[in-house]
This record gives C-alpha cells, structure tokens and sequence, in this order.
C-alpha cells in the first residue's frame, strides 16, 4: 500500500519535472532568439559565442559596460580603443595610465565579487593565466557573462585581441591594430631570421631556481626573437629546475623579468650560472616583466627588445 | 640532618603551611600524617626546595638550604615521588642510574663511572630488581615499578629520604616492602626519612616521630604513642578511631569507627 | 651474564634497543657515531655523483676524495657542477636535515611528548615571518634572511613559553597548546603579509615556503653547518639532564638538574637550529620527527646517544630525500620538503602501529 502510494507520487513529481524541463526549454528557445533574460532585467538584444576556453556564453549585441581581471586584457582593450566601457580592473593592470583612473576590483588572485556585482558589467574578461576557474563560475552564478581568453603564443594573442574586438563591436579598430602589430613582427623576423639561433636562458627566479617550460608564453617570443630557450622542451609552463642542468646548457644569454610591478627583487643570476658563457661574455639581459608576463599588444613591444637583446648586430640604426 | 624552624608557606595569599618546625634525624623515620589539604606534601616539598618558604628557615646539615647548589641538595636530600609519567622506553637499570646524576663531574654530558654503576647494581639487588633491571620500565607491574623509584633515590646515597605517598596505589604487600626497605636504610646506613602518607598504620609501625597536620598547621609531634591517640586523631580527621596495640609489634593500631555501622 | 629464565624478556629487549640490550655507554656512544658519520661521508660521496646532469663517476671520485685539488680529467663545466653546485646543495642538506632532527629530539624529550616538533611549536613558523619580513624590507642584505629567521624563532619560543607558564608552571600539554595558538596566528600573519607584498614577492617567498636547498651563498652554508654542529654539540653536553627531563620536570629536579637553566639553553640552540634552517631550506618537513624517533627505537632513549645520532641520521635523511627531489624529474626538480613528508609520513605511521 504505502510503497505504491511512494512510486505514484514519485512517478508524478517526475512527470512534474520533466514537464517543468520541457517549459523551460521551450522558454529558453523563445527568449534566445528574442529577448534574452539579463541580471538587470533589461531587455537587451544578445546573441552566444564560444569562448577561447571552449565555453559557450551569452553576450549582449552591445557591451557598454565591462570588468577586465587581467593586466593583459586591460591593455587589449585599450589599444582597441574600447577603454571607455570599461568599469572595473585589478590592481596590477598599470597600463595605459588611463586604466589607473578606473575602480580596482581586487588583485588577480582573490577579486571583490562583491565589487564587481555593484558595478553592474555585461561582461567579464578573465585570462586562463590567472587561474581563475573557480571565481568564473561564482560570477556565472550571479547571472555575469564570462570571457575567458587562453593564449600560449604570440598568434593565440592576436587571436585573443580579434576575439575580444569582436564581443566589444572594436574590428575595425583591431584590425588596424594587428596589421601594425604582424608588421613589427615580422620586420623583426625579416632581421633575425639570416643569424643563427642565441641560446636563452630564462630566469623566472634565482632562489630557487625556476625557469620557463614548453607552455610558457615567453618561449614563443623568444624564438621569434632569434633565440632558443635552452628549456624549451620541459613540460609545465614555470617549472622548478635543476642548477647543474642549467649550467650544463652552456646558455649564451640570461634574460631576468624586472621592473615594473615586479621591483628588482629577482635582479640577480642565480650564483650556479655565474660560470655560464653567457656571464662570462656579459650577456645578462634584464627586460621589462609587465612587458614579458602579459600577453596583450605589448608582447610585440617585448618581442623587440628580446630581438635587440640577442641581436643588437642587426638592430644598429 | 635537616631542620625546619618555622616555616611557612604561601601559594599567592593563599596559607599552605603555617609556622610548622620538623627536625630530620639520622637513623629515624618522622611521619606526616593529616587529612587532605593539610599541606603535608608542600612540607616535603619545601623540605626539597622546591618551594622557597615565605617564613622560617631550614637548616641542611650547618647551613641555610638556600646557601646549597641544585646539584648539592640532590646529594644529600633524596625524593620518592608518586610514579612517573613514561613515554619514553626506559630500562629499569638506566632508571636507576639517573638516581647518580647529581654525583657526575659535569653537569650534562657526563657517563657513569664504574662507581656509579656498582652503586645502582647494589641497590637493584637491596630492592630485589636485579633480574628485571633490562626491562623497560613499563613493563613492570606497578609494585615493581615504585621500588625501581625507590632504589633511584636510594642510588642518590643521600642522607636524607623524602617520601611522598610511596606506598598509594600498593597492594599490602608491596606497601610493607617499600617501609622496610626504608627502614632498613635507616637503621643500616644512618640515614634520615621523612614519609608522607594517608595510612596511619603504616606510619605507627615504621615511624620514630610523627607529624600530625591539620590545615597547614602543626597539631601535634612526637612518638607514634604520643601523637595516635583518639583524642588527636578525632581532631585531626573528624573520625572517631579505637587505638589498641598491635598483638605482634605492640605498636598503636588505629581502627575507625564509622558512624554507619555502629 | 644473561639469566637464562628472563631470556624471552631479554631478546624483546635487545630486538627493541638494536645493538645489544644494555645501557648507553661511552664507547657503545662512539661506536655508534662512528659508523654513522662513515655511512654519511658515503652517501655524501654517492650522492654527489648523482644529478639531472651526468658527470663521469670515476673521475668525480677521484676529484671528489682529493676533496678538488686534482680535477681528474673533468671539464671545467663539470668541476663546477661538481664543486660549486651539488656538494654546496648536499652540505647545506646534511646541515639542515642535522640541525632539525637534533631540535626534534630536545624538544621531544624536553617536554616529554614524542610527537614535539618544531613546527608543532611554532618555531619554524616564526622563523618564517622572520625570513619573510626580511625578504620585503631588507632583501639586498645577505645576513638579513637567518638573522631574522633566528630572531622570529626565538620569539616564538619565548612566546610559547611564556604562554605556557601557568600558575603551576609550563605542563607539556599547556606548551603544545601554546604552540598551536601560537603557530596559528603567525600562520595568519604570514597570509596576511602575503597579500601586502607586491606579485613577485609573493612568488619569490612562496617558492621559499615550499622547500629548497639549492642556490646558497658560502658564507651561508658554513654558518649553517657551523650552527649544525655548535649546536648538536651544546645540547649533546645537556644529554644526560634531558634525559631526567625526558622522566618528568620535578624528577629532574629532585634529582640534582637545574631544570630551568636547561630549559632555556634548549629553547635558545634549538631555535638557532630551526632558524637557520628555515632560512636557508623553507620548510622541510617530517625531519625533526621521524628521525629521532627512528633513531630512539633502535638505539634506546639515552640522549647521549639519540642526540648526536639523530643529527647524523638527519642529515642521511635530508641528503638522500634531497636527491630523490633533485633527479627523479630531472632536469625538473621537486620540493625538497614534499621528499620527506611523502618518505616520513608513511614511515612515521608504520612505526606508531608497529609499536
């Protein structure tokens, strides 16, 4: 008696659900093609795109009003001339001196959601290099579109920069921008493309000794730059590596990250390679790390002065 | 010889021990008899310098307590406290020869000498451990284990024993075996014994003197015939007892009359 | 001279304390310590003949045991790796798994609890704030790092013990609750001046925190290993008044050992052990306790031999845990600390139920 009475009202709140689901179904195919539910209750038109992480969102047609938690996106959309929309960043986006006019949500390790939600954005740009998944999902949570852009190379950028145009209604400003860019690039493939190869050694840190890996951005630039990361091979994008190993690569250049947001804190080659050619002929090179850490426009800034670095023969006029 | 003239003791404003005098005699055993609370312990340990007196003044030997070193009172003044807390795998023998360590030459890093060893041997076989001295001290039963307290402090060669409750939580048995090997010392090697304990019996048939306390004062001292007497002793515990003598020793024995079962 | 009726008892006992059943002595001290620092001249010799980069093994020896005057036939290249990588590693290792294991085991005995440690205590932790407030306000300065991690662990310590001191004195059980208060406001502290320092000094201390034994100075390895063995010295002096200690403060006491003096001298070269250790390696983990402890089941509980065993026996531990975390991806390399928490905790287990 009692089991029969369970399985009917269990075979009835299913019959519910499935009911329920087909509604919303219906519902959600009706209002997807023409007038999409938003936070803010506004009828806005919008339309979905699959973003660089393989992740399907709902953008509205025009975005006014937006958040960047990477310095590197900051400075994307500023050089496609979209920065009036943007009304959030993170403490570490110091460029253009524009960015710093706008309100902080937090550092790109634990940003103020509770900030991010008072400033109303349409959309949020998030960078898979700042592991960010969990904070993606909790902004998902509360209804706010999520652009997650991944980029591992100089053209992953350049993609990035086209993608990111696209959801801000910016092409034409970006394709002006990328023709300049591929130009640089390739005058500086054009340069270094006849000199043989400088073996690079990349310092992330001295103490301990961390260096850059296979899936670091900093690798394809330096390639393109007329060198090649004596690491390059090693998996992981920062790996922790060996002082013997690194000696034993007989680098002919060390690049050290300082400067901007980073200080000199690093600014020393670690005491194992003071024997390295590279020392020995003063070939230590320290370059920007805004420039080298972000993959936005500046990297084709950074690609230059890596170039001019490993290969100031051709860069004499 | 140690004695103790007047003294008193605080914990903060707290009064443990008033104005109580004891004199330590070698070849005797003293008593300290009393209810809980009555600060029969603080005595020993003030005795041991543990606690410094707030009054009054004690003697070791010719001079002030005070005057001697750490290491020179543990030469002289020896204590058997309640069993100690082990975590550690220790051997009966290498427990006893901690009983030497006030005698090394130097403070921390020192071995025992051929003496010290001879001397622990001696007071295993005294308190027949010598077959268990390579076991670990937690395996011992828990008689077996306080002797192996008592012979560390018999190690120690000191003249003066303090003993705080050594026979708590002993069978009869091992309580008679702990008191005669003290009183053995006593009466073979001259020493001095001061022993705390609840058992009034014990106390009567071991002891030269005793000290009767009640709430850190001194009630009465002296013979175990003067000082066991019903009148004292229903001040003292607010029990009434029948005191007769021992039919073998002749020594008082105390029975408690309980209100129950009369 | 064994009675043949306790014979059972007695190979219990002899199984337990590994040589033979009988006490501590002088010479059973120095027998033992002599094979040890023979086994740890070896693995010190193997070990440098093991790393991410291959070097010819006869000629490493040979340029290894003339301690470098000859150089064997090796490049250049690879006398400095020798020389100038993976011996100053391997030393620093030897001075920091010594310098652990020797404040583990004071500690231990010291407060009478076989899991103390020094990072139960707080100790390393202070230390830790200490390197940490010198990595952001003094890094150019090469002193900076150990003196302020000996600073932040002596304070600690002096904290912890403060802490601890109730009316009735310092009870073990109050001076392990101290360390874990104590331990876990710093443990705040250290977050919280985490997320006040710029990116890169983030990086820079959390690379730190993990654990590392590479990319020393010389001048900080020697100060390290001359606080290893100043102070596997100083508190093997103290062996045979920890080892009253080890029964109970009031024992000790009564038994002749001036019981605060000690307890001050321990807390002192124990802290100047983790603080330079921490300052120079982060945080190695595991060393102060499975190796004492180790070392208490096979050769008894006498300090005058657990100290200066557990010191060699440390720096055994460390030297090969680090060379496991130095080749086993090379050229990549792992945490030093992750090494001897993934050795020591399971050890550590077995042991507890084995006993």
């Amino acid at each position: 008696m009692l089991d029969r009475h369970l399985l009917q009202f269990e075979t009835s709140s299913q019959q519910r659900r499935v009911l329920c689901f087909v509604v919303c179904l219906a519902l959600l195919f009706i209002t997807s093609c023409s007038k999409p539910y938003t936070r803010t209750d506004n009828q806005v038109a919008s339309h979905q795109i699959i973003d660089e992480a393989g992740r399907t969102i709902t953008v509205p047609d025009a975005v006014t009003r937006f958040i960047s938690l990477a310095p590197s996106l900051t400075e994307i959309v500023y050089a496609i001339g979209a920065g009036d929309g943007l009304v959030g960043r993170t403490t570490f986006c110091n460029y253009p001196a524009e960015a710093q006019q706008v309100e902080a949500v937090g550092d790109t390790l634990k940003p103020s959601i509770e900030r991010i939600i008072a400033l109303r954005p349409q959309i949020v740009f998030v960078s898979t290099a700042s592991q960010l998944e969990a904070f993606t999902n909790e902004l998902e949570a509360h209804h706010i579109a999520v652009y997650v852009t991944d980029s591992h190379d100089l053209e992953g950028v350049f993609h990035s920069i086209e993608r990111i145009a696209d959801v801000l209604g910016k092409r034409p400003q970006a394709d002006a921008l990328l023709k300049e860019l591929r130009a640089r690039v390739r005058n500086v493939a054009e340069k270094v493309q006849s000199q043989p190869p400088v073996r690079v050694f990349y310092q992330v840190s001295a103490e301990p000794l961390y260096t850059i890996g296979r899936e670091a951005f900093i690798t394809d630039l330096i390639k393109r730059a007329g060198g090649i990361s004596v690491t390059a091979d090693v998996p992981g994008a920062w790996p922790k590596y060996s002082a013997e190993s690194a000696l034993a690569a007989k680098p002919q250049a060390i690049i050290l990250p300082t400067g901007g947001s980073m200080g000199d804190a690093d600014s020393n080659v670690a005491s194992a390679l003071k024997r390295s050619p590279a020392v020995a002929n003063g070939r230590v090179y320290k370059i920007n790390w805004d420039l080298l850490s972000r993959p936005g426009p500046r990297a084709v800034d950074c690609l230059e002065d890596l170039a001019r670095a490993l290969h100031p023969e051709v860069f004499t006029k | 010889m140690l004695e103790a003239r007047d003294i008193t003791v605080k914990y903060g404003s707290r009064l443990a021990v008033s104005e109580v005098s004891l004199t330590l005699a070698p070849r005797e055993v003293t008593t300290i008899i009393g209810p809980n609370g009555a600060g029969k312990s603080t005595v020993l340990r003030t005795l041991n310098a543990g606690i410094a007196p707030a009054a009054g003044e004690i003697i070791l030997d010719t001079r002030p307590l005070g005057s001697y070193s750490r290491r020179a009172i543990a030469k002289r003044i020896a204590v058997v406290a309640q069993e100690a807390d082990l975590r550690f795998p220790v051997t009966v023998f290498e427990f006893v020869l901690g009983g030497r360590y006030a005698w090394s030459s130097t403070s921390g890093w020192g071995w025992e000498t051929s003496h010290d060893v001879a001397v622990a041997r001696e007071v295993l076989r005294e308190t027949q451990l010598k077959e268990l001295s390579d076991r670990l001290l937690t395996e011992l039963s828990g008689g077996e284990r306080q002797r192996a307290v008592l012979a560390r402090a018999l190690a120690t060669e000191a003249g003066i024993l303090l003993l705080d409750e050594p026979t708590a939580n002993l069978d009869l048995a091992h309580q008679a075996t702990i008191l005669a090997l003290v009183r053995k010392r006593c009466d073979s090697r001259g020493i001095a014994a001061l022993v705390v304990t609840h058992d009034i019996n014990l106390a009567a048939e071991f002891s030269n003197h005793v000290l009767l306390m009640k709430d850190g004062r001194s009630v009465a001292f002296g013979t175990p015939d003067e000082v066991l007497t019903p009148d004292l002793l229903k001040e003292v515990f607010a029990v009434r007892v029948l005191v007769d003598a021992h039919p073998i020793s002749g020594v008082p024995r105390i029975t408690p009359v309980h209100e129950v079962l009369r | 001279m064994i009675m043949a009726g306790s014979g059972e008892a007695v190979s219990k006992v002899r199984a337990f304390r590994g040589i033979d059943g009988t006490r501590a002595t002088l010479s059973k001290t120095l027998i033992v310590c002599a094979i040890l620092l023979t086994a740890l001249f070896v693995v010190i010799v193997l070990m440098s003949l093991l790393g991410s980069e291959k070097l010819p093994a006869q000629a490493s020896l040979c340029a290894l045991l003339t301690f470098g005057k000859s150089s064997c036939g090796l490049t250049g290249d690879q006398d400095a790796i020798l020389f100038d990588i993976r011996l100053p590693r391997i030393l620093l290792g030897a001075a920091v798994g010594g310098s652990l294991a020797v404040a583990g085991a004071s500690y231990q005995s010291l407060l009478r609890n076989p899991l103390a440690e020094p990072y139960l205590l707080g100790i390393s932790n202070g230390a830790a704030v200490g390197t940490m407030i010198a990595l952001v306000f003094m890094g150019a300065h090469e002193w900076s790092r150990p003196l302020m991690a000996f600073s932040g662990a002596l304070i600690a310590t002096l904290v912890v013990y403060r802490l601890a001191q109730g009316r009735t004195g310092a009870t073990p059980e109050r001076l392990i609750l101290a360390g874990v208060i104590v331990t876990t406001f710093l443990s705040s502290a250290i977050v919280f001046v985490t997320t006040l320092m710029d990116a890169t000094r983030i990086r820079s201390f959390t690379f730190w925190l993990l654990g590392d034994l590479s990319g020393t100075t010389a001048k900080l390895l020697w100060l390290a290993l001359s606080i290893a063995v100043a102070g596997t010295i100083v508190l093997a002096a103290h062996a045979r008044s920890l080892n009253l200690l080890m029964l109970g403060e009031r024992d000790a006491f009564d038994l002749g050992v001036e019981v605060s003096r000690v307890r001050l001298v321990v807390f002192i070269v124990a802290s100047l052990l983790v603080g330079s250790s921490v300052a120079s390696s982060g945080s190695v983990g595991y060393v102060g306790l499975v190796v004492p402890h180790l070392v208490r089941l096979s050769l008894g509980s006498d300090n005058r031999i657990t100290v200066p065993a557990a010191a060699i026996c440390g720096a055994i531990f460390v030297v090969v845990a680090d060379t496991i975390a130095r080749t086993i991806i090379a050229p990549r390399e792992l945490p030093v600390g992750a090494i001897t928490a993934l050795i020591g905790a399971p050890l550590f287990v077995y042991l507890l139920r084995r006993r």
